[in-house]
């Protein structure tokens, strides 16, 4: 199906699904320039004589119009000089044989003419039928530079910019998948973007100029894969395992890209992952407009943005390294798997800084998730199991002095010392670099402490009063009781257990169901799911409103059983739940997230989206169908000015009512 | 090839006598002539007995191509025409004239200093697109059976309604492609064009081939075979044909396509395949192209002119199966005798007389009977007369 694809260029007309017909096609594609190239240049692959297109200069093959004009543009009608006349042109000159013409130049020329040639009859049909948008398929692209550019140009050229040439970064498959698509028993036909998920480990099949050896399998040979490099000393980038030259492959013919020579170079062979088909993943049913949400707050399509992430993600790796060894026991296997995620990491930033869009369109959130999937794809499945651990139970330990603390302040005083609470315990961050050195100068209480002193309002962003009205504080209106909150937990440790925890409470001595939204995969230090139970039925024991709602939620499986010959009271109780958010990654993207998440949100009235992941970094610009409180303690001196024109340090408390 | 014409050159040289109005068009490949001989033999007795303000010169058009490569071929004869060139101010060219020639096509630019320094000529240069168009419409207009479509390897010819030609899509095939609307007299726009095009068939064909000129190219092409190097339709599909996108097992689907999974190497391939499947290559698609153009602005008549066609039944009848193909029989290819000096024509017809004067040309050469080449261009002239104005 794929080697048809080579061949046939067939420029489908679609409708919608199923909805399409042929419309045209041409004979001059992918398999004529592979064969004619084949004849000409000798060469042993599709993909060596791509990358022999990209150091030729077509000059010497094709007749330019200025080698008919004498140099002369024929301005009149808008022929550069350096526009092809006549593709080979040069070559019927008298005296020279084949072997005197370098097979780049036969190569970069014959690519322009097939693309050239795609270009404008895809153009010419689309015209014909009203279409402005046209989708380019087949192996023949590969996702290479100029292929593309010349494609691109000759649409722009051909519309006078009316219409744009769009590529498919699974160009080559959309037979294949069409076939799979046919097996009507799979219930493929209602697939949704949502449902699958594209990582990029390793060895991926990916498209481009080269292919390394056979795709890596297993673990091993990942590993002793990376290593060779390191022993090497080889720069590498991801996934392809050498730098190509960086040659434009522009021969002396006009750019035909509107872009700048910047990106030209022929690494931007766009990279395939591996798509997995999560068929549980849905879109987050709270969110007010799905179409538009952009889950990124920052767009790392600004260079200098970009840069900064990248760097500051570097510097965090060493430290990354080791917690993961650590976790794993510090063994030399464990050292080894580190040292190999180190550098397979490094080369995915590598391949990044110099192709932003390789992956697709690039967010913080897609960087750090790489991160988190890079790890797992060597074996480490929570680098901070130990660090979680710790600091889970020296805020448990504390826990019921800060409860008996807040029980006897009134209700307006608490909500407001409870919202403190929550950005205060936001500052235990491991994803944060300032937050790191903050450790070594001192306990977790102690750091919880001073922080909360510090907690002057009016914070940056304030919106407390606005909350605290919602609650009922305030006005005279009757109090207003959320009938189910979801709150979106992020770290570990203080963070979870003195403000999260706290504040969950409180909802639930209200009346209002709780539920605690957590990761499904371990990420950095953030609370999983699996976790969560555990720290509940810990806080549990000394606190009896914790405890009844965790029973009714059914979270304490044990005390469930011992409480059965007394029904009535667990009825009477406000359940507390967890779910899986259906994530692993620091940062939360809404379109895709867990059935059970998606079913417990269908009662929920009020999101709670607390820590940088997911209420600054993503969605601090998502608008929800219900009432949305976002908390965060900013702990990037960056982000802090681009986002919220404050310091480091500074909190967010953004209260968006529904609607 | 190039030794006969130069034979048909000293033929003309001694035979015809005065020679007025000589006209260029050189292009990236070759070099289109074009020009006005008086006959001696027949002096038109009215012309002469006119006042003298009102001399009609009878005589032919005579068509002649040179590789723009041996561009000395062609100043060589035109150095020799020179004498009888002077000759031609008894019928009241001024003498500026004789030192001017109308010529168009990026050579005209290029050559210009070479003609001013070997013969002391200036070229006069006409606009490229005009001069295709102008000379498109001379001999639309002018020529009786000019214009032709090619079926089944039959030339039906078509009768030109002077008042219903435009507007109409011409292919000028040469090097390169250009595709003109052409809507009137001087009324034209370029719409489109490719750089697939005579001189990517030669080119291609000489790396491919080592073929030594575009002729025997075409000669070879006629003995191939193009299944043995295209990927057809029924290769892919296991000799079935594609019919739910109206595709025979013989069409193709990708111009060699075969060459890619055969571990052949180039000289393995018989030089006929190889000049057969570029032919076909080439030809289909300007015929598509042409076709998506005429369809893009309405236009019913598509005319294919240009050096590269050659009247060659099998570049023509690709052409004419492609616009038949593509516009689903809607459309038919038009082809023109004189195809090959559309721009010469139309740089001649830009000679102040000539352009005054509604020339009533008819065509006189015998057609040449080689079934491969039909190729008129060399030795068919065209009688006609031109006004000369003392």
């Amino acid at each position: 199906m794929i080697c048809t694809l080579i061949f046939l260029l067939i420029l489908d007309l679609v409708d919608g699904d199923g909805n399409f017909q042929r419309v045209s096609g041409t004979n001059v594609g992918g398999g004529t320039y592979w064969g004619l190239g084949r004849l000409l240049t000798k060469c042993k692959s599709f993909d060596e004589l791509l990358e022999l297109s990209q150091r030729g200069d077509n000059s010497s093959v094709d007749m330019l119009v200025g080698d008919i004009y004498g140099g002369l543009d024929y301005s009149k009608i808008g022929l550069s000089a350096s526009t092809i006349a006549s593709s080979f042109g040069k070559a019927i000159s008298e005296n020279k044989e084949i072997e005197d013409y370098r097979p780049e130049d036969i190569s970069l020329s014959l690519l322009r003419m097939i693309s050239y040639n795609i270009g404008q009859i895809s153009y010419l049909t689309a015209l014909q039928l009203g279409i402005k948008r046209i989708f380019f398929g087949g192996f023949f692209i590969r996702g290479h530079a100029y292929t593309m550019d010349t494609i691109s140009f000759a649409i722009q050229f051909w519309s006078k910019g009316g219409a744009q040439a769009m590529f498919l970064r699974h160009e080559g498959f959309l037979g294949a998948l069409g076939a799979f698509m046919s097996y009507e028993k799979h219930g493929l036909d209602d697939l949704m973007v949502h449902q699958l998920v594209e990582r990029f480990p390793m060895g991926a099949p990916y498209t481009g100029g080269k292919i390394h050896g056979p795709p890596l399998g297993d673990l091993n040979e990942k590993i002793s894969w990376m290593e060779k490099f390191i022993r090497k000393g080889t720069k590498i980038t991801a996934p392809v395992p050498m730098a190509s030259p960086r040659t434009t492959g522009l021969g002396g013919f006009e750019a035909p890209s509107s872009k700048g020579d910047a990106l030209r170079c022929d690494e931007s062979n766009l990279n395939v992952g591996v798509l997995h088909l999560v068929p549980s993943l849905e879109v987050f049913p709270l969110l007010a407009d799905p179409k538009t949400y952009e889950p990124n707050t920052i767009d790392l399509a600004e260079p200098n943005e970009l840069e900064y992430w990248f760097t500051v993600l570097s510097e965090h790796l060493p430290d990354l390294v080791d917690k993961a060894v650590a976790s794993e026991g510090g063994t030399n296997d464990a050292r080894r798997r580190g040292n190999a995620f180190a550098r397979a990491f490094s080369a995915h930033l590598a391949r990044l800084m110099e192709e932003p869009a390789a992956y697709g369109k690039l967010g913080l959130a897609n960087l750090l998730e790489l991160r988190e999937e890079c790890l797992r794809e060597f074996n480490f499945f929570d680098a901070y199991s130990t660090i979680k651990q710790r600091e889970n139970e020296a805020s448990l330990a504390v826990l019921p002095d800060l409860l008996m603390e807040l029980d006897s302040m009134s209700e307006e005083t608490r909500l407001l010392t409870l919202i403190e609470g929550v950005l205060a315990a936001n500052i235990f961050d491991w994803g944060s670099r300032a937050c790191v050195d903050l450790y070594h100068k001192g306990t977790i209480i102690e750091i919880y402490r001073m922080s909360r002193k510090k907690m002057q309002r009016p914070w940056r962003v304030d919106d407390f009063d606005a909350f605290k009205e919602r609650m009922g504080f305030g006005n005279k209106k009757p109090c207003f009781r959320h009938k189910r909150a979801l709150l979106f937990v992020d770290n570990s440790g203080a963070d979870v257990v003195l403000g999260m925890l706290p504040l969950a409470r409180e909802l639930l001595r209200r009346g209002t169901e709780v539920v605690l939204v957590a990761n499904s995969l371990p990420a950095l230090n953030d609370v999983t799911a699996m976790e969560l139970p555990e720290i509940v039925a810990e806080a549990a024991k000394h606190c009896d409103i914790l405890r009844g709602a965790a029973e009714a939620g059914g979270l304490l499986m044990d005390a469930m059983i011992n409480t059965q010959d007394n029904p009535s009271e667990k009825l009477s109780s406000t359940p507390l739940m967890v779910v899986e958010n259906g994530c692993g990654s620091p940062c939360i993207d809404l379109r895709q997230v867990s059935s059970e998440l998606a079913a417990v949100a269908k009662d929920a009235d009020l999101v709670i989206l607390e820590g940088m992941g997911r209420a600054l970094h993503t969605n601090y610009n998502a608008r929800f169908k219900c009432d949305a409180l976002k908390l965060a303690m900013v702990k990037n001196q960056r982000l802090a000015e681009k986002l919220i024109k404050g310091n480091i340090y500074d909190c967010v408390c953004r209260y968006e009512p529904a609607g | 090839m190039d030794g006969d014409r130069i034979q048909d050159l000293t033929f003309v040289n001694s035979s015809v006598d005065e020679i007025s109005h000589l006209a260029l068009d050189i292009g990236g490949s070759l070099i289109k002539m074009v020009y006005f001989s008086t006959n001696r033999e027949k002096p038109i007795d009215k012309t002469q007995n006119n006042s003298s303000k009102d001399n009609l010169l009878s005589g032919r058009l005579y068509f002649l191509k040179f590789e723009t490569s041996k561009i000395n071929e062609c100043l060589d004869f035109i150095s020799s025409k020179l004498l009888h060139y002077r000759g031609v101010q008894q019928y009241g060219f001024p003498a500026s004239d004789q030192n001017t020639i109308k010529a168009t096509g990026g050579g005209a630019f290029k050559f210009a200093d070479l003609f001013k320094e070997k013969l002391g000529i200036s070229l006069d240069k006409v606009e490229e697109m005009g001069s295709l168009v102008s000379g498109a419409n001379f001999l639309l207009k002018s020529v009786s059976s000019e214009a032709f479509t090619y079926v089944n390897s039959q030339r039906n010819y078509v009768q030109i309604d002077h008042n219903d030609l435009y507007p109409y899509l011409l292919v000028n095939i040469g090097s390169g492609v250009s595709m003109i609307k052409v809507d009137g007299d001087g009324k034209f726009e370029r719409v489109s064009g490719t750089s697939v095009g005579g001189g990517t068939f030669w080119g291609l064909g000489k790396l491919l081939t080592k073929c030594k000129s575009f002729d025997d190219l075409l000669v070879m092409s006629h003995q191939g075979n193009n299944r043995v190097i295209d990927m057809l339709v029924g290769d892919i599909y296991g000799g079935m044909d594609y019919l739910k996108i109206g595709l025979s097992s013989t069409a193709i689907a990708s111009s060699f396509g075969k060459a890619v999974s055969e571990n052949k190497e180039l000289e393995e391939y018989k030089p006929e395949d190889m000049a057969r499947s570029l032919l076909r290559m080439i030809s289909n698609n300007i015929g598509q192209i042409a076709y998506l153009n005429a369809l893009r602005f309405g236009l019913k008549k598509i005319f294919f002119g240009g050096f590269f066609i050659r009247g060659h039944a099998y570049t023509m009848d690709t052409i004419s199966v492609a616009v038949d193909f593509w516009s689903k029989g809607e459309a038919k290819a038009m082809f023109l005798r004189h195809e090959g000096f559309l721009g010469a024509l139309g740089a001649f017809t830009n000679y102040q007389r000539v352009e005054e004067f509604p020339c009533t040309a008819s065509l006189t050469g015998d057609d040449n009977q080689n079934p491969l080449v039909e190729d008129l261009n060399d030795n068919g002239t065209i009688e006609c007369c031109v006004r000369s104005i003392n």
